[in-house]
């Protein structure tokens, strides 16, 4: 960025000094071109040395690099001006940004950048421009070099967007490869890669039901398993673990990382978002009904523009459109045009990241410097999000004041509410009481500041009212987008209209718009610098052979929905399956998920990439064959014992000699430690803490009825899966935060494992851990007599296998030595076996052997 | 720079259990070293020779008032009761003169407010930051703005960036520790680590806010007691879960993320015992503790961070003796928060209450750095978020951005110095104006780290605690 760029705004800063004047030469509106002998002289005492001593530096011909496209030793040159337009307006020093930045104390503007002039050289160069900057030099400017611009011809021929075909299978030693073995098995062997044995059926079933479904198999299935003679045997497990409801749990919680969802606003005042789990609940069944996945897509982006005559599918539609309203929001923004601006950088960043695995939103204030992504672009797209009402609800409360309407789903969609409660007519008359009462407060109450609480009080009785329908019913609501209105008369729309009105704009401050309209490039992103024309709504050119067609009438969602939902998109089908391999085995083919740009990395394996998308689209973009598929080739049952040779060559297993083990994520963590432990409710809760506490902040204090969110987020006592706790911005469950759950703020397509003592506290002090641990003990001591058979049982259920004879022995030397302390400690006999069989379990709960799946 | 993958990578190689065995009988911070250099809380070499070792920052939620403490403004004095127009900063109103008088002190004859008598003895330790601005005059932007840079997007906090950019020298202990954080305007997004590793994020200590106004004694780390065992019958149950862990690191081969399990685990059973005794302030001599006004009932004060009202009754000054310690234990950042400056109605009483609530612990805090030849080497910062209109309100005054105060001592900065100025009411930073993003800049640079250099890959940009901003204030370093 160029230090004369940013002058213009810290201008209303420099506005209020005024310069002194001493002669007050004839004022002009034009360049003196004829300068006389008194501007001539001028102009070679008081402007040309200066300029020689603090500005030819950068400045000039001379200059090692021209700064800002600037150079003052020409007239031509001084005249022209930089690259953010002339810097001198003749006879107007005011508007000169010559001026500004010789007045500016901004050290990001200010210029000279070695230090401020003496105000008597500044008041000379005002003299100057008030004569007309009269300039006797003569002679060219000097060339500037080339300005770098996006070459998109070129930025097509990057691999990534390129579209993928289909490769043929590379031959292999072993007749019935698969194709997936076969392309490994070829860079192994380019790489003198030994591959690693076949893991054992106890380990190979519990990857896969941690993998598949996020919980461990139990040990009756481990058994099971290993006792099936069929060479399908693991086929069968796969299938089963395919058609289990569990498997959207897990799935959808990958997708739920990328889609940053939370059930609150974040950022500077954390509103609920009471509705955010309807999303949650149709991403886990999008997985489970194995959803096509550019139908998935669409629905996303724009469900709502889809239609559908069965009103649970319009429903389901709506609240797919979810994606686009989660993201966390300033909702005490001052601007409305800033705020409408930053919830569409928000969708497009979102959009792009996901689906694409692009960072578009980079191009927001500049041309993207790694890919080929001109602003134009990005302002295309800002269009069509910008013509786009978000709806994300959220109510007036101190600091917060940009409440958006809230979809209502479908009377007859069959879907359940967020809350089992009704709103008793007793009820609601104590409430309209309540805020009659503070109303009155209110009026009689002379101070602003004093009425503020009251203000937010009413706001939540009001919400809590407006939960409800006339019979007391809880409504169905959901959090979505829609299309803003076409503009009246056909003209070009989107001009703001007063305060109020439609969401994402319109309250205090500049408004945002109102309609579908094209929108203006913004200057360094800033939205009082709107470039003069609009850009027609469209999509990323790099990526496009012909423009986006928009369907008049429409914000263009559903168009740009359908082209990154097609199989001509390069994109699209690789960034997935990437994804899923990934997921499966710890590191993708292409090792930056979240970039497939120019800053990411190019894949380890680029056919099977493009083997793997082709083959996905061609099934009908299903995600369970994608998956099986995969975990039904050997390199997914490879054993992870380590192998020192192969680890020489390629440490990070980028060939996939082994299968690399890994660290339970979170979610897994938590859910085996629910399920070994027997207290696992499997069942899915209906909504959410959040949607029973209802709009406003998360941490409101004196909240009508509801529930309360703050001690519910660590409640030991819930035992639903992980992929059900309330997700609040900015704070998450322990459980979550401490093992590496993404900040639901922020996009996540890999998480990080990282090992530190907080986690170590966590599993040896947490309640949580220690009822897990009790409820484990209390299982053993009821099923099982002997403490050989104990060990045994728990080894079973811990890790899928038995003990060894000497774990066996290490563990009753251990059962002794805690039995011992106990006595020493004083502690009642009655007391001691349980204990003993806690510290027991909860050693195996902490082991590596639980955490990590092999 | 490392990349995300590179560091997480690392994170745990060679982190490895003999290495912890031979620590476990040093002195940890001496033996920090041992734990290898890819320990990610290892110390780091600095990119130049560093002024400053570690940090205390005291941070004021609410912004307290510049005009009131210290930047004086004898024009205001003079001009009390008269409108000003409006203009940019300006929403009219008239002027209100501060209540409180002002005196020079110290050889360097600094004016400080009445308010201040026993910091004020320590004049010529203080820089004071009278040019300060920032970009917004709202709570929860400039709140965050002052912890991480900028409040557009989740990044990480200033703690968490020098700790990734230092490591830490106490093995045993978090590396960035803050005590009673306000629960508001962004609460966790002030001390967290956004895209770096979780291992930066602060550890809390207490929350500050409504009904958090506990003292030191019931402040604890979460998870940091077990509520059913005693040490010793968690060493044996810790011992078996170790043997078990070696059991499968032979099982698997080198694993290093199980070696990295292995130590964290005794990490976490050593935290357990350290921390509560770094956290008894019964060790403390009676002179130390009335040194920091715990034994005088005027080292209370501290609802905590992100309160309303005043402070009322608390532990102020146990916090910072708190501080001092994890200090002294080798904590690279240390954060208290103190809420309850946002005055917006009667200035005069609630700033008496708030003022008078620190006074006494913090010179107490600088006595006792000194005496321990500690202020030399530790940054210590004072200030909130912004400061407050020259106009009244009533009898408050309100947001301003635009220009307020905040000081630095010790550290390697310049003691006795005034750098910046207001304009001749306090509206706005004239002179040495210094942006949160250049103060930023300084702060890493004291610490011996460019602003420019200390980045991290993310999102396809290499992220920076200052974005693209900031310069570094050489004016004020000693």
């Amino acid at each position: 960025m160029t230090r004369l760029v940013l002058v213009a705004a810290t201008s209303a800063i420099v506005w209020m000094g005024t310069s002194s004047l001493r002669a007050q030469p004839p004022r002009v509106s034009t360049f003196i071109e004829q300068p006389t002998q008194e501007h001539i002289a001028f102009f070679e005492k008081k402007i040309r040395p200066v300029l020689i001593e603090h500005c030819y530096q950068c400045h000039s011909a001379e200059a090692d690099k021209i700064k800002g496209g600037l150079v003052l030793d020409t007239r031509e040159g001084i005249r022209r001006g930089g690259d953010s337009g002339p810097i001198i307006q003749p006879g107007n020093p005011e508007r000169s940004k010559l001026i500004l930045s010789l007045r500016s104390k901004n050290p990001d503007t200010a210029m000279p950048p070695k230090g401020k002039l003496p105000d008597p050289i500044i008041a000379d160069f005002e003299t100057w421009v008030k004569m007309g900057a009269p300039d006797p030099r003569d002679g060219k400017a000097a060339k500037l070099p080339p300005k770098y611009e996006i070459d998109l011809v070129k930025g097509r021929e990057f691999w990534a967007f390129q579209p993928p075909v289909r490769p043929p299978v590379p031959p292999t030693a072993k007749a019935g490869t698969h194709p997936i073995d076969a392309f490994l098995i070829t860079e192994l062997d380019k790489h003198g890669l030994t591959r690693a044995p076949q893991a054992d059926k106890r380990t190979l079933i519990r990857r896969v039901y941690l993998d598949l479904i996020g919980l461990p198999p139990s040990p009756e299935a481990v058994e099971a398993f290993v006792a099936d003679p069929d060479p399908n045997a693991f086929a069968k497990v796969v299938d089963q673990l395919l058609n289990s409801p569990h498997f959207g749990e897990r799935w959808g919680r990958h997708w739920l990382d990328l889609a940053r969802y939370a059930e609150s606003s974040g950022k500077t005042v954390n509103m609920n978002y009471p509705h955010a789990w309807r999303y949650r609940d149709y991403v886990i069944n999008a997985f489970n009904t194995d959803k096509p996945y550019d139908q998935f897509i669409k629905e996303q982006l724009a469900g709502d523009l889809m239609g559908g005559s069965d009103p649970k599918v319009r429903a389901e539609r709506m609240i797919a459109t979810g994606f686009l309203a989660l993201g966390a929001k300033t909702l005490n923004e001052q601007n409305g045009l800033q705020f409408e601006l930053d919830i569409a950088d928000e969708q497009i960043d979102v959009t792009f990241q996901a689906f694409l695995g692009l960072t578009a939103a980079c191009a927001r204030c500049h041309d993207h410097k790694f890919d080929p992504i001109p602003q134009k672009d990005y302002y295309a797209l800002a269009g069509i999000f910008r013509s786009t009402e978000t709806c994300y609800g959220t109510i007036r409360f101190i600091q917060s004041n940009r409440p958006s309407p809230i979809l209502t789903l479908p009377k007859d969609c069959g879907l359940p509410p967020g809350t089992p409660e009704k709103l008793t007519p007793e009820e609601r008359a104590r409430i309209e009481k309540q805020i009659e009462d503070l109303n009155k407060q209110i009026a009689e109450q002379t101070d602003f500041i004093r009425t503020l609480f009251p203000r937010g009080q009413v706001s939540l009785l009001r919400a809590r009212l407006e939960a409800f329908d006339a019979e007391g019913n809880p409504k169905l609501l959901a959090m979505g987008v829609r299309d803003k209105p076409t503009p009246k008369g056909g003209g070009v729309g989107g001009l703001p209209r007063g305060p109020g009105g439609l969401g994402g704009g319109g309250f205090g401050g500049r408004a945002g718009t109102f309609t579908i309209a094209d929108s203006p490039i913004y200057e360094r992103g800033e939205p009082d610098k709107p470039s003069a024309t609009r850009v027609p709504r469209g999509t990323l050119q790099v990526l496009t052979k012909a423009p986006l067609k928009i369907t008049p009438g429409q914000s263009g969602r559903l168009d740009l929905a359908n082209w990154i939902a097609s199989k001509d998109n390069p994109l699209t089908a690789r960034v997935m399956v990437n994804r899923v391999w990934l997921h499966l085995f710890g590191r993708g083919l292409v090792p930056t998920p979240d970039n497939f740009g120019a800053a990411g990395q190019p894949p380890s394996h680029p056919e099977l990439l493009d083997y793997l998308a082709v083959q996905f689209m061609d099934n009908g973009w299903s995600v369970k064959q994608l998956i099986k598929s995969i975990v039904l080739t050997d390199a997914y049952q490879l054993d992870s014992k380590n192998h020192k040779p192969n680890y020489d060559i390629d440490p990070d297993n980028v060939y996939v000699w082994r299968m690399a083990p890994r660290r339970l994520d979170a979610e897994a963590l938590r859910d085996c430690m629910l399920a070994v432990s027997g207290q696992l409710n499997p069942q899915p809760p209906v909504g959410s803490v959040v949607a029973r506490a209802g709009e406003g902040p998360v941490n409101a204090f004196g909240r009508p009825g509801g529930a309360n969110i703050t001690q519910a987020i660590n409640d030991p006592r819930n035992v639903h899966r992980s992929v059900y706790l309330p997700i609040i911005r900015d704070n998450l469950p322990e459980a979550l935060a401490l093992f590496d759950a993404p900040d639901p703020s922020l996009i996540a397509a890999d998480r990080p494992t990282t090992t530190v003592p907080a986690q170590g506290l966590f599993l040896l002090n947490n309640p949580f851990v220690i009822r897990a641990a009790e409820a484990a003990a209390e299982k053993l001591l009821k099923t099982t007599t002997t403490d050989t058979e104990r060990i045994r049982q728990a080894y079973l259920a811990f890790y899928g296998r038995p003990p060894n004879q000497k774990e066996l022995q290490n563990a009753q030397k251990f059962l002794k030595a805690y039995q011992e302390q106990l006595a020493k400690d004083r502690v009642p006999v009655v007391r001691r076996e349980r204990e003993t069989w806690s510290a027991f379990t909860q050693a195996l709960f902490a082991s590596a052997e639980f955490q990590y799946r092999k | 720079m490392l990349t995300r993958r590179q560091l997480l990578k690392t994170t745990s190689v060679g982190f490895g259990y003999l290495a912890f065995a031979a620590l476990a009988h040093e002195q940890a911070a001496g033996a920090a070293a041992e734990v290898g250099a890819n320990n990610p809380l290892a110390p780091k070499t600095s990119h130049f020779p560093a002024k400053a070792k570690r940090v205390l920052f005291l941070c004021m939620d609410g912004g307290p008032s510049h005009v009131d403490t210290f930047d004086y403004k004898p024009k205001l004095q003079a001009d009390d009761g008269k409108a000003v127009p409006r203009g940019p900063g300006r929403f009219g109103g008239r002027l209100l003169a501060s209540p409180f008088k002002f005196a020079q002190h110290g050889q360097s004859g600094l004016y400080i407010s009445e308010l201040f008598p026993e910091l004020a003895r320590h004049a010529d330790e203080l820089c004071l930051l009278n040019g300060m601005y920032c970009d917004l005059p709202n709570h929860p932007q400039a709140f965050i703005q002052m912890h991480c840079g900028i409040f557009q997007f989740p990044r990480p906090s200033m703690g968490a960036w020098i700790v990734y950019g230092l490591g830490t020298e106490n093995q045993n202990l978090p590396g960035f520790i803050t005590i009673s954080p306000s629960g508001g305007n962004g609460g966790p997004v002030n001390y967290g680590s956004a895209f770096l590793p979780a291992v930066y994020q602060g550890t809390r200590i207490g929350r500050g806010g409504f009904g958090g106004g506990i003292g030191a004694a019931g402040q604890q780390v979460a998870n940091l007691r077990n509520p059913k065992q005693t040490a010793q019958q968690q060493r044996i149950e810790l011992d078996f879960l170790q043997s078990l862990n070696h059991n499968a690191l032979a099982e698997g081969g080198d694993n290093p993320g199980i070696e990295g399990l292995i130590s964290s685990y005794e990490l976490a059973f050593r935290m357990q015992a350290e921390m509560p005794k770094l956290m008894d302030l019964s060790k403390e001599t009676t002179a130390t503790q009335r040194l920091y006004g715990i034994d005088s009932g005027r080292g209370g004060g501290g609802l905590g961070g992100g309160g309303f009202g005043p402070a009322r009754g608390g532990a102020f000054g146990q916090q910072l003796l708190l501080a001092r310690r994890f200090l002294e234990a080798g904590v690279r950042f240390v954060e208290v928060t103190l809420g309850g400056w946002d005055h917006h109605r009667a200035l005069k009483d609630s700033l008496t209450t708030s003022c008078a609530a620190i006074d006494k612990p913090i010179a107490g805090l600088l006595t006792d750095l000194q005496q321990r030849g500690l202020l030399k080497d530790t940054l210590v910062i004072w200030g909130g978020e912004f400061g407050r209109t020259p106009t009244g309100q009533g009898d408050g005054r309100d947001h301003n951005s635009r220009g307020y105060t905040m000081w630095m001592a010790g550290g390697g900065v310049k003691g006795g110095l005034r750098y910046g100025r207001t304009d001749d009411y306090g509206f706005e930073a004239v002179d040495g104006r210094m942006h949160v993003h250049d103060w930023h800049a300084t702060i890493l640079h004291l610490l011996g780290l460019d602003h420019t250099k200390l980045t991290y890959r993310h999102a396809g940009r290499d992220m920076r605690l200052t974005d693209v901003k900031g310069h570094v204030v050489t004016d004020i370093i000693a």
